[in-house]
């Protein structure tokens, strides 16, 4: 056996060396193979295991502040310390028993810091369900008390722990909370067709207000935040790709004394003052009662405390100064002026009032029961003389006076920066027939002319009016204080302007039985005011309301203030509106009489 | 002969690519373990590397002692142990995965591989126990279908066909190289290979796209495989149909092997391995290389390629200068053993071969697995130690 010849050691070797080969060509094939699926195609291996193991989240910046335009502060963020759970930390065998598990644990937290949960099974299943790979917010904006029995107890529960955010937070309360708005919490969301970010960051969303016109400047830029996620989803491992810039602060045209002194003229009542700069358009002071203060509406807005809201016939949260929709009354009479001037009524006519104007059936009874005699327009402009104006208005036909409340601004948008800026109406015979099927009657010029009927403005619109009257342009009011001025001179020739600056300021000006019907409008005021009085009347009978308006401009020879003044329920013009505006004014000269500017 | 002259014999290429793998199976299974939740599997390179350890004792204690005397002495004895074995895990064994393979701590068909092997070099591999005419005739080749074909049947009730298959390479490899009635087996592979050709073919005929459901129905009622084979084959043949259900398994092989680029993302990195989407259950046992493709790059799979393929060159060289028939076959039936696991661990997670549970010699964390080749390494150490030098 042992003495094989060579021949025959070679022939059984042979599959010995046959099957080395095979050996040898099967790892061979295996490498090739290999190479082809880690060399030639890792790329896309790569880009599938990224794929399935990565998820983009975006985060939002800090959002900027908002100041008035000497810097005060009125919107502001605050850290806030909120506590958060990491699902990852409850993983069980199924999808429920993992839910079960978290609001275990969560009723275990709340039963230590002494808060129940928020947060109900089906939203701790929605979490799991849609944001397994982020964070659940459990309770925001604990309290210290609250932080500190957490922090002792932190280690029982492993799986929580404390987070910070940024809160909004409104420095000033309820002051110009029309205008700020408030924010409110929103799952953030994705560009137009930007399918990058599989989650967003929760983020602070205006809700109203400047909050909601100027969201997208105040957000910033988002940054992004990248989630390793384990095969069922969970969270592994978080890193920052991309910080979040904070976005940047809203400079308001806004003076905050201005704002606060005008909400105290409407401290208990329902009413609005919006106080401009007739020369660039800056809002000054937009003020609306009865308010809110947002900072009741963070973290969040609670249910409850919106029906509330939205369900008291006052309307806290209606911004009347530039949303608001009111019958002008008398300080609708300059435009019916300008418009008589334009059209050839002369300036120095006199019309004989007897009390009362008649039209037909309609009686128009003027504020002097027993008439204001003869009088010109300067004069009606000052004692407000309802049958002059009525008569005037007769006079020069519809066309002219729609043509001269237009060339005001008047049922157009202000074009101011917020989201509230009522139109208004300026009804003409089409517009009637649309909403009330009716023809436009002679009746209907009348009631117009003096403010009534169906023309609709906001206080801001006639503090534009009265900041026109006096400079001679009308300008489009702006809140941030960099939005390039925009105004256009009054199509009106300056010597009508005149007679009617001259008329409003006989209504403040003067005193003793020559004294206008605004004359407390003017009241201590270091400088020359114009104004007008309105005394609108709504409804008939028993709902019998009058809203008390003054509307005004000064200095008179160089405006740099323009305001409008309206008091739901009041008495009159000069009565209740008139002395609330001089007060406004003597906070504001008195304040400014240094300056000149 | 001399310890000296003996220890000059000592096969160090098998011994060295060996204790590499051994070295690279304990990272391996370190990292798989470690992406594991269980606190359990943490430690399993430790009980793995022991058991390397326990197994090493045995390689030495096998090759130290001459192959000759062993077989005559354990042959027989260890075939028919292993046969009971394998009967009494079917009656009281363990069932995991739907199969029981578990006998307290061990698997029963690992073994019998082994045993097989032995029982066959004992028998075939030389005229001492048959005579020559007999050995080389049918009857030879019938002893032979009988040795492979009780343990193989009592596997397959397990049921394991893919321990079943590992062994027929090895059976064939040593049947044919004895010169056991070579036309009638080569007859025979030839037509089991074209058995294996027809039923893919069939396979694919029925599940290609277009064909019509009672058609695929018609021909799949003729195809010998059992549900879960059926859809293996099928997940095989078209890879990309399900990634998410059937096929996912082999997509998230592929991906975790194809992520690992050129250099791979670090020991202990892999991220398929350790975010689970590999799945957890085979991560360590079956899909183990994957693990060490991902976190070693191709540089690391041609290493642990040309580990296997030192090692089975060693293993073939040493069956090329047996002294006699036994050895050589049992050398040849061990290497091939060890060639098809790692052949088809690899194939089947590179999309080569349908996807089939088998572990990977010394990497993966069978540790009845580890033991038996460890044994059978020892046997082709000691059929290089105790080989006679040709007289010239």
């Amino acid at each position: 056996m042992r003495r094989d010849s060579a021949l025959a050691h070679l022939t059984e070797g042979l599959p010995c060396l046959a099957l080395a080969l095979v050996f040898v060509a099967g790892l061979l094939q295996l490498a090739v193979r290999l190479k082809e699926v880690q060399v030639d195609d890792a790329a896309d291996f790569s880009y599938a295991s990224a794929r399935q193991s990565l998820r983009r989240v975006q985060t939002g910046g800090v959002r900027g502040r908002i100041l008035d335009r000497h810097g005060a502060l009125l919107a502001d963020n605050r850290t806030a310390l909120s506590i958060v759970c990491q699902p990852a930390q409850f993983q069980r065998r199924t999808w429920e028993a993992t839910v079960g598990e978290i609001a275990a644990a969560i009723s275990n937290v709340a039963e230590t810091i002494g808060r129940p949960s928020p947060l109900s099974e089906r939203a701790i299943r929605r979490h799991v369900n849609q944001s397994l790979a982020m964070p659940l917010f459990v309770w925001r904006d604990i309290d210290e008390g609250e932080l500190a029995v957490f922090s002792e107890h932190e280690r029982e529960f492993p799986g929580f722990a404390v987070e910070e955010t940024e809160e909004r937070v409104y420095p000033l309360g309820t002051l110009a909370a029309h205008l700020i708005g408030y924010v409110g919490r929103d799952r953030g969301e994705s560009e137009a067709g930007d399918e990058k970010f599989n989650y967003f960051a929760t983020e602070l969303r205006g809700r109203s207000g400047l909050e909601i016109y100027y969201d997208s400047f105040l957000r910033g830029v988002p940054g992004e935040r990248r989630v390793l996620v384990d095969a069922r989803g969970f969270a592994m491992r978080e890193w920052t790709v991309v910080e979040s810039s904070g976005g940047p602060d809203l400079v308001l045209a806004l003076d905050v004394d201005i704002q606060r002194a005008a909400e105290r003229q409407l401290d208990g009542q329902r009413g609005a003052c919006a106080v401009i700069d007739p020369r660039t358009g800056d809002v000054l002071a937009l003020a609306s009662s009865p308010g809110f203060d947002p900072n009741a509406f963070v973290p969040t807005l609670s249910r409850e405390l919106y029906e509330r809201y939205a369900q008291d016939p006052a309307k806290p949260l209606l911004n009347r100064a530039s949303g608001g929709a009111y019958a002008p009354g008398s300080t609708f009479k300059p435009v019916t002026a300008l418009a008589g001037l334009v059209a050839g009524f002369p300036a120095d006519e006199t019309y004989v009032c007897d009390g009362v104007f008649t039209l037909g059936e309609m009686r128009l009874h003027c504020a002097s029961r027993w008439g204001h005699g003869p009088l010109d327009l300067r004069h009606a402009l000052m004692k407000s003389c309802n049958p002059f104006f009525c008569n005037l208005g007769l006079d020069i036909g519809t066309n002219a006076l729609l043509r001269m409340s237009r060339e005001f601004g008047l049922g157009a948008k202000t074009g101011l920066d917020l989201g509230v800026d009522m139109a208004g109406v300026v009804p003409d015979a089409d517009w009637k027939m649309r909403m009330y099927g009716e023809k436009w009657f002679q009746g209907d010029l009348a009631q117009m002319t003096i403010g009534q009927g169906m023309l609709l403005v906001s206080p801001l619109q006639m503090a534009r009016v009265a900041g026109a009257i006096g400079t001679g342009y009308l300008v489009t009011p702006r809140l941030k204080a960099d939005v390039p001025v925009e105004r256009r001179p009054l199509r009106v020739p300056a010597v009508f302007l005149d007679v009617v600056r001259e008329g409003m300021r006989m209504v403040v000006d003067g005193d003793g039985e020559s004294r206008g019907t605004g004359w407390r409008g003017g009241e201590g005021v270091p400088v020359a005011v114009s104004g007008k009085t309105g005394t609108a009347e709504i409804g008939r009978g028993e709902s019998r309301r009058k809203n008390a308006w003054f509307i005004a401009y000064a200095p008179s020879e160089a405006p740099r203030i323009a305001l409008a003044l309206v008091i739901e329920n009041g008495d009159s013009g000069g009565g209740t509106a008139a002395p609330r505006v001089g007060a406004i004014l003597r906070e504001i000269f008195g304040t400014q009489s240094g300056e000149g500017s | 002969m001399t310890t000296w002259r003996r220890f000059a014999r000592f096969d160090w290429v098998l011994f060295g690519a060996m204790l590499a793998l051994i070295a690279i199976g304990t990272v391996a299974i370190w990292s798989a373990g470690n992406a594991r939740a269980e606190a359990v599997f943490h430690g399993m390179w430790r009980s793995n590397l022991v058991t390397a350890l326990v197994g090493l004792g045995l390689y030495f204690a096998i090759a130290l002692t001459d192959y000759r005397r062993l077989l005559d002495f354990l042959a027989i004895p260890a075939y028919l142990v292993s046969l009971v074995l394998l009967v009494a895990v079917l009656l009281v064994g363990d069932t995991i995965y739907g199969g029981s393979r578990w006998l307290w701590f061990f698997q029963p068909s690992e073994i019998a591989k082994l045993c097989v092997i032995a029982a066959l070099a004992f028998f075939l591999g030389d005229d001492r126990l048959l005579r020559g005419s007999v050995r080389r005739g049918f009857r030879g080749f019938l002893l032979a279908a009988a040795l492979i074909g009780l343990p193989v049947a009592l596997i397959l009730a397990e049921p394991d066909l893919g321990t079943a298959i590992t062994l027929v390479p090895s059976a064939l490899v040593m049947v044919f190289v004895a010169g056991t009635w070579r036309k009638g087996l080569v007859t025979l592979a030839a037509i089991g290979a074209l058995a294996a050709l027809v039923v893919l073919g069939a396979v694919y005929e029925a599940e290609k796209p277009g064909v019509s459901p009672e058609r695929r129905a018609r021909i799949l009622k003729c195809v010998p495989l059992r549900p879960h084979q059926l859809r293996r084959v099928r997940v095989f043949l078209f890879p990309e149909r399900d990634v998410t259900g059937a096929g996912y398994n082999l997509r998230q092989a592929q991906i975790s092997i194809g992520s690992g680029g050129l250099t791979g993302k670090g020991i202990g990195k892999g991220e398929t391995n350790h975010l689970k989407y590999l799945p957890q259950a085979i991560s360590m046992n079956d899909f183990i290389f994957c693990v060490w493709a991902e976190e070693t790059g191709f540089v690391g799979s041609i290493a642990l390629l040309t580990l296997f393929g030192a090692l089975l060159l060693a293993g073939c060289r040493v069956a090329l200068v047996a002294s006699d028939g036994r050895g050589r076959l049992l050398a040849l039936g061990v290497t091939t053993l060890v060639f098809a696991h790692v052949y088809v661990n690899i194939a089947m997670s590179i999309g080569l071969v349908p996807i089939t549970g088998l572990p990977l010699p010394f990497i993966s964390s069978g540790r009845t697995f580890l033991v038996m080749v460890l044994c059978g390494l020892g046997f082709v150490q000691s059929v290089s130690l105790h080989r006679e030098e040709k007289q010239s």
